[in-house]
């Protein structure tokens, strides 16, 4: 019943994010009172700084920032699967990753994905999901590896493999449906480790172009004139917020006990 | 943050190999597998740089044009080009870059000014912003986890621990804004942008040091005080503090003398991936506070594709960012030999 209620968060802003589009009062870029006016009727969080209605961006922001950072989350968490279980099965592939998350120790994951999506002209939301992808993949490679290392040791796998099963067989068949538990905190982790790279690109002006509503440009736009209507600037914020505690606090409590254990332990 | 999970795992683990080894003998075999991570973390560095000098290649216009705006003729651009070494092919721009690093040149940026005297401006602002931000999240970090590990599964115990996982998760700008709302507007406290001190350089009061190095620090904060508290947890079932307990030692003895050492390698090697997480989020938290630091230095530079300073920016980064894990291999080196 506890678990329910922990998941119920994520699902309300997801719904929210997802449906707000239809919601929306005002259209998302056109001028309904002043620049940066206060709270008033028919403007129930005031105007941003070109006078639109920020609650109707507001509904219309989630729901691509919602779509995107899902499509990093899956992406990741099923080619980590695949790699970090070959990774497991051949040493050799298990080393080059090391190599490569240890690089990307070194290269903020922000100065990462500005140089992809800068680099990727025209590329738009594929160049942000791809850049994203790029700079989590080594770390969820290993995190799969790590839980895969002592199935893949294990006799019914080097049975199955010296029956002559193939690597991907090995892969999909043998090893892959016994991480269900770790592959599902994984999408959950990246899930919020995605929300983080989609939003700060974004607020870096590196992804959604305006006039797009989005809360992370939102945050960006309408920063200068916070001593005039804060809440342009703090409920697309506290949004962002929300989206990634109800998302993580949902991991948590997907995570199976063994699982859990394997996270919090580092 | 997620990296730094499974980082903090991974940079974990070669402390475990090492235990399963025999103890070193004496200095000698230290110092040489010292200099031998560090050899392996410079290779690293170096093959960071080629991908840097990569990517930057695929980017779209080029420095010359940038340098000298729209309307510029053709030969104009020509001439920029080979003033700028463009014209050559780029391993041999990225070799003449690289021989040049060990005497402290980086290069010159595409406006014709040299990159070390650009980092010499900006870098020791975000230095000390994220040095600042790095000493306020370790000892944060570990007031809490301490005060949760003093009385486990206690209502403190889980309100720390809970709340750390959640703020962790928290992008820096959204602590930026309502920190903004609250300390700066509502509470009218702090300063809420930077102002550049009259003399050029950094900032031109403490107190506008405040806001940016919390905005920093609250997400790590929240993903440090998790990795100190499990490591305390797990040095808790040691059988030495398990001894010292019974011995009938107050908690708080325990906590600081026998667990706290045992624990400091795990928390050192958490604590040194979170430099990486400060120097990005730097980039942001500079943006909102308009904080004369390197990340707005660098996001000039990628919009002007100057590849020399984008690398200057990235070398300066990851020697920073090497310092510190190389300073957490000397806890962990350090910790070990004082145990055994």
């Amino acid at each position: 019943m506890r678990t329910v209620l922990r998941l119920v968060p994520a699902g309300l802003i997801a719904a929210i994010a997802l449906v707000g589009p239809l919601l929306a009062p005002h259209a998302i870029d056109a001028p309904v009172a002043a620049p940066y006016a206060l709270p008033g009727p028919g403007v129930p969080l005031g105007a941003d700084e070109l006078g639109r209605d920020v609650l109707s961006r507001l509904l219309a922001g989630g729901r691509d920032l919602l779509l995107t950072s899902l499509a990093v989350a899956c992406a990741v968490t099923v080619a980590a699967a695949a790699l970090g279980t070959a990774a497991a099965l051949r040493p050799a592939l298990g080393r080059l990753v090391e190599r490569l998350a240890d690089l990307m120790i070194l290269l903020p994951a922000v100065l990462a994905v500005l140089l992809v999506v800068l680099s990727w002209r025209g590329g738009g939301r594929v160049a942000l999901v791809t850049a994203a992808v790029v700079v989590s993949l080594p770390y969820a490679v290993r995190m799969v590896a790590g839980a895969a290392a002592p199935i893949a040791g294990s006799g019914y796998v080097e049975a199955a493999a010296a029956g002559g099963e193939r690597l991907p067989q090995l892969i999909w068949r043998e090893v892959l449906p016994n991480l269900r538990a770790t592959l599902l905190v994984l999408l959950g982790l990246r899930f919020v480790a995605a929300v983080y790279v989609v939003t700060t690109a974004a607020f870096l002006e590196v992804g959604p172009e305006p006039p797009a509503a989005d809360w992370a440009l939102m945050v960006r736009e309408n920063a200068p004139g916070i001593l005039l209507n804060p809440w342009a600037v703090v409920v697309p914020s506290l949004a962002i917020g929300v989206l990634a505690l109800s998302v993580q606090a949902a991991a948590e409590v997907l995570a199976p006990r063994p699982g859990r254990r394997a996270v919090t332990r580092l | 943050m997620v990296e730094r999970l499974t980082a903090g795992r991974a940079v974990a683990r070669p402390s475990a190999r090492r235990a399963a080894r025999p103890a070193p003998s004496g200095p000698a075999p230290l110092l040489l597998r010292g200099l031998g991570v560090l050899a392996q973390r410079v290779a690293l560095l170096a093959a960071l740089l080629v991908a840097v000098f990569a990517a930057m290649e695929f980017l779209p216009g080029d420095a010359a044009r940038a340098s000298l705006g729209r309307g510029a003729s053709a030969e104009a651009v020509a001439a920029r080009s080979a003033e700028l070494g463009l014209d050559q092919p780029l391993w041999i721009r990225f070799l003449r870059w690289m021989a040049g690093l060990p005497a402290g040149d980086l290069g010159v940026t595409s406006r014709g000014e040299p990159v070390a005297e650009v980092l010499g401006r900006h870098f020791p602002n975000t230095l000390l912003l994220g040095g600042l931000a790095f000493a306020v999240t370790v000892a944060a970090a570990l007031a809490l986890a301490g005060a949760a590990a003093l009385r486990p599964s206690s209502a403190l115990d889980r309100a720390i621990s809970g709340t750390s996982t959640i703020v962790a998760a928290l992008p820096e700008f959204v602590v930026a804004s309502v920190l903004v709302l609250v300390l700066a507007l509502w509470a009218d406290l702090l300063p809420a942008v930077t102002v550049t001190a009259a003399g050029g350089g950094g900032p031109a009061s403490a107190a506008m040091l405040v806001l940016p190095v919390l905005s920093l620090a609250v997400p790590q904060i929240g993903w440090n005080t998790r990795i100190v508290r499990a490591a305390l947890a797990d040095e808790c079932t040691a059988p030495h503090v398990e001894a010292a307990v019974l011995d009938g030692l107050p908690p708080r003895r325990v906590l600081l003398r026998h667990v706290l050492p045992g624990a400091l390698p795990a928390i050192a090697a958490g604590a040194a991936t979170s430099v990486g997480m400060l120097l990005g989020g730097a980039v942001v938290v500079e943006t909102i506070f308009n904080y004369p630091g390197v990340g707005s230095v660098l996001a000039g530079a990628v919009r002007d594709r100057d590849t020399p300073l984008v690398a200057g920016v990235v070398v300066a980064t990851s020697v920073a960012v090497l310092a510190v894990l190389l300073a957490a291999d000397l806890v962990r080196g350090w910790a070990s030999v004082r145990r055994s």
